[in-house]
């Protein structure tokens, strides 16, 4: 019985201890936060030198990070969100619960100049078709090839409406076509197999089924497959028109209770502990220049002439519109 | 009636208020999400919103895509409901109605690549076709494919429902019927046809509005923004728009929809049969099943089967490899490990969720002889509203903690008990219903009441549905993702998340496998309560006054 009591006791006081750790919430996504993602061996990094408790908290996208923070507003328990992107990064700036960063950005290692002082890139990639080399040995060499090919190639995208990569196509037809946009995809349209609601649907569903030789995915797939599948079946067809570039951010919550260990954490962000998880467990290009620790399949990756990219605050105004645009010419 | 003194719960008030209570909660969390949604955003231009011609474009399609939905799922379960009554030694008959319970609680994600598998480009079906008749040009991608798996998700399930009542039909009838040598004709319009009417309307509105709703399904096979349904819109405006206004808007225009059609179906009063219900070990021959229908009946069942049976062939054949990965000493223990951890942790959700599920539907049902429509109604207003809508609903209600995983997964259980519901609902009422007045005044008389009625009455005839509606309920919350997700949870996964990180992150194969395990956890769980279901030869209690023996091999 004493003993009982006693263990008890310890376990109370234990508990206690370790409660008195301060803990860092972060919201973020189920693909990050996954065992095999990594959220784990960041979690272990960053908890080795905080004298802290990273408790990452899985929405189901990036969307619903953001969805959740203005639900919550000022009464979020999140710290920090992780996993806004160059397209939603926008609408999450108006809602006014972010707070600036403070961090020095000069190790970043992006295609563009990133001065943004709420948000903090970690990791970013280009929007690309992959294709399979069994099933198609020679794919089109840029977007207007894609686009006047005749139309027994048929490609898979996903829905500008309802997930990231669709807006990612929207955005690139967009910057390369103008106004021409629109005539562009009532060309593009009879190739089109079909538009998924998320990348997985399609990946999954249809792609990994051969349903199609094509579909929109990003420029990084290939190294997972070539890295951890050990197969070059499927390769990103490059453009010649350039490739839309998309970044992924974090950012600190403006009500949270814990900034400086916010701060700490983005700052964190930008070192080889954080970032020498991206590359084969988020399969995206690192945010700073790992040197020798980026994986060779990298170098094998198509590395796209001309990086195409709308100011983020142009997509959030242009948005409604360009999607209209699509609507129509898709249904006509 | 006076209730005997003694008899547990007999007090009339038992009946009425848990599920009158219970009927109110659900309108409250409901309507208070999509109200809550409306407080937090202006109201939107109601007459621009009108006028907009591409939303009346998606709102008419989708009435039309659930209309042809139902009416070919209704077209085939008929058949198929009354082939499988006709035919009890069917070989495989038991397996078959394990395949149709789990049609509809596949996870969408792995039925739609099953059905690719077998219709798609290069599906296996498809390949034949094309060899056998290569001007027919099938293509899986467009309305076609959006109706094929709206019938492969609900054509089962209404046969399954329709199935169940043709058994309710008692066997004095049916001796007559048999005696009198009825033919197919005139035996559908004395038996089946009274014993299938007041479940088709219910059974129709089910599947309108899990059609009108459809969203991945429609997305993946649709072919493009051409067949988008009001869902998407609602989807869109909450997720990527924030435009909380709108979505709420869409959400009630959805709900005026299909709570119309509940509305109309409440209406009709569900009669009691009038004649005795008391059965008979073996149940009468009958005119109408000679060896030509028997025929006709077998190539209808293995048909039916084959329809099942491919998509699930075709998740099998993608899922063994990555399955036998995981058992393989090579792998190690972790990812084992966390599959198992996966399956109890969605186990120790799914089965709290299917119960509380079952005893709210009975609850609901012994109040609806009192309750008022609305009551009646709330139950199916998670199946309607959007899960987006009521989770951000019932998220401005109850504002969960988080790290309390425990509170979490209860909420979670909770909101699958309450989309489980309309299912179950629609399985129990039937049988319920079935008292006879006959017995019913006869248990009066003799004081049975309370919990003597439920147990000496109502036990036996509903241990069977009760088991079904169980499972219904244990496998919905089984394979669902969307509300675990919506209330975010500590990094452990449940096997639906396990399955979308795995989707998320390139793991193609062990997602395939992650799929199948889940497929065959699903039948294991229908397997067993189907067979808690059965009444133990000898124990088993009897209903009427003759004994019943073992019944023939019955759902």
């Amino acid at each position: 019985m004493l003993i009982r009591i006693a263990s008890l006791l310890v376990t109370a006081l234990l508990t206690a201890v370790a409660s008195a750790q301060p803990v860092l919430n972060v919201y973020t996504n189920p693909s990050f936060a996954a065992e095999w993602g990594p959220g784990p061996g960041i979690k272990a990094a960053f908890e080795q030198q905080c004298d802290c408790q990273l408790n990452l908290v899985v929405m189901e996208s990036g969307g619903d990070i953001l969805q959740r923070l203005r639900l919550e507003g000022a009464d979020s328990q999140a710290d920090v969100v992780l996993g806004l992107d160059t397209g939603t990064l926008e609408a999450a700036r108006k809602t006014g619960l972010l707070a600036p960063h403070q961090v020095n950005l000069a190790n970043l290692d992006l295609p563009i100049d990133w001065t943004d002082p709420v948000f903090v890139p970690f990791d970013w990639g280009y929007f690309a078709f992959v294709y399979d080399r069994e099933q198609l040995p020679n794919p089109p060499a840029s977007l207007e090839a894609l686009i006047n090919a005749p139309d027994d190639l048929k490609i898979i995208i996903q829905d500008p409406r309802t997930s990231t990569p669709g807006l990612g196509l929207l955005l690139w037809m967009r910057k390369v076509y103008g106004d021409q946009a629109p005539a562009m995809w009532e060309k593009l349209k009879g190739k089109i197999l079909t538009t998924t609601k998320s990348w997985s649907d399609g990946y999954f569903s249809l792609f990994m089924n051969g349903e199609a030789p094509m579909i929109l995915s990003y420029s990084t797939s290939p190294a997972y497959h070539m890295a951890v599948d050990k197969t070059d079946r499927y390769q990103a067809a490059a453009f010649s028109e350039g490739h839309y570039l998309q970044v992924e951010v974090a950012a600190l919550v403006k009500h949270s209770d814990q900034q400086a260990l916010g701060r700490q954490f983005l700052q964190f962000m930008l070192t080889p502990a954080f970032q020498r998880h991206i590359p084969l467990k988020n399969v995206m290009y690192p945010a700073i220049d790992l040197g020798s620790e980026l994986p060779d399949v990298f170098q094998r990756l198509i590395q796209p002439e001309k990086t195409l990219y709308f100011d983020p605050a142009e997509v959030a105004r242009e948005r409604r519109n360009w999607l209209d645009e699509w609507l129509n010419a898709m249904t006509r | 009636m006076h209730p005997t003194p003694g008899a547990p719960l007999s007090h009339p008030g038992w009946q009425k208020w848990p599920g009158t209570l219970l009927a109110l909660a659900i309108l409250l969390i409901a309507l208070g999400g999509a109200g809550a949604l409306l407080w937090q955003a202006p109201i939107p231009d109601l007459p621009r919103l009108w006028h907009n011609p591409y939303l009346r474009g998606v709102l008419s399609f989708s009435l039309w895509q659930a209309g042809l939905s139902v009416l070919l799922s209704l077209l085939l379960a008929l058949p198929v409901a009354r082939a499988l009554d006709r035919q009890r030694h069917f070989p495989g008959r038991a397996l078959l109605l394990r395949l149709m319970e789990l049609s509809l609680v596949l996870p969408t994600i792995v039925a739609v690549s099953g059905i690719v598998g077998v219709y798609g480009r290069h599906g296996w079906l498809t390949g034949l076709l094309q060899g056998w008749h290569p001007a027919l040009n099938w293509n899986l991608y467009g309305i076609h494919g959006i109706l094929l798996a709206h019938v492969f998700f609900n054509a089962p399930l209404a046969a399954r429902i329709l199935l169940q009542a043709l058994d309710g039909i008692p066997t004095p009838p049916k001796r007559i019927a048999s005696q009198l040598g009825l033919g197919a004709l005139w035996r559908w319009r004395a038996l089946e046809w009274p014993a299938l009417k007041p479940v088709i309307p219910g059974v129709a509105a089910l599947i309108f509005t899990l059609c009108f709703t459809s969203f991945a399904i429609v997305m993946t096979l649709g072919g493009g923004p051409s067949t988008t349904t009001l869902e998407v819109e609602i989807y869109q405006s909450l997720r990527f728009e924030f435009d909380f206004g709108r979505a709420a808007l869409l959400a009630l225009i959805q709900l005026l929809v299909c709570g119309s059609l509940w509305w109309l179906v409440a209406r009709r009063p569900l009669s009691a049969t009038l004649v005795p219900d008391r059965r008979l070990g073996q149940l009468p021959p009958r005119r109408d099943n000679g060896p030509g229908v028997k025929i006709r009946d077998t190539a209808l069942l293995s048909a039916f089967t084959l329809f099942l049976l491919l998509p699930l062939l075709a998740i099998l054949v993608r899922g063994v490899p990555g399955l036998v990965d995981l058992f393989a000493p090579a792998t190690g223990d972790a990812a084992l490990s966390r599959m198992v951890q996966a399956t109890l942790r969605s186990l120790a959700i799914a089965l709290p969720a299917g119960l509380m599920a079952v005893v709210s539907a009975l609850l609901m049902l012994a109040s609806q002889r009192t309750a008022s429509r609305v009551a009646t109604l709330a139950p199916y207003l998670p199946l309607i509203l959007p899960p987006l809508v009521l989770g951000t609903g019932l998220f401005l209600l109850l504002r969960p903690r988080l790290g309390s995983s425990a509170e979490g997964l209860m909420l979670v259980a909770l909101i699958n008990a309450m989309m489980a519901l309309p299912f179950v609902l629609q399985l129990l009422k039937g049988p319920l219903n079935a008292l006879d007045q006959a017995s019913a005044r006869q248990a009066d008389q003799l004081g049975i009441l309370g919990w003597y009625r439920w147990r000496w009455l109502y036990w036996p005839r509903l241990r069977r549905p009760l088991a079904l509606g169980m499972a219904y309920g244990t496998g919905l919350s089984l394979g669902d993702f969307g509300v675990i997700a919506l209330f975010g949870t500590p990094d452990q996964p449940t096997l639906p998340m396990l399955l979308y990180q795995q989707l998320g992150s390139y793991q193609m194969s062990a997602a395939a496998a992650s799929g199948l395990w889940l497929i065959l956890l699903l039948l294991a769980l229908f397997g067993l309560f189907n067979l808690l279901g059965r009444p133990a030869a000898g124990t088993g209690v009897r209903s009427g006054a003759n004994v019943e023996k073992l019944e023939p091999v019955h759902a």
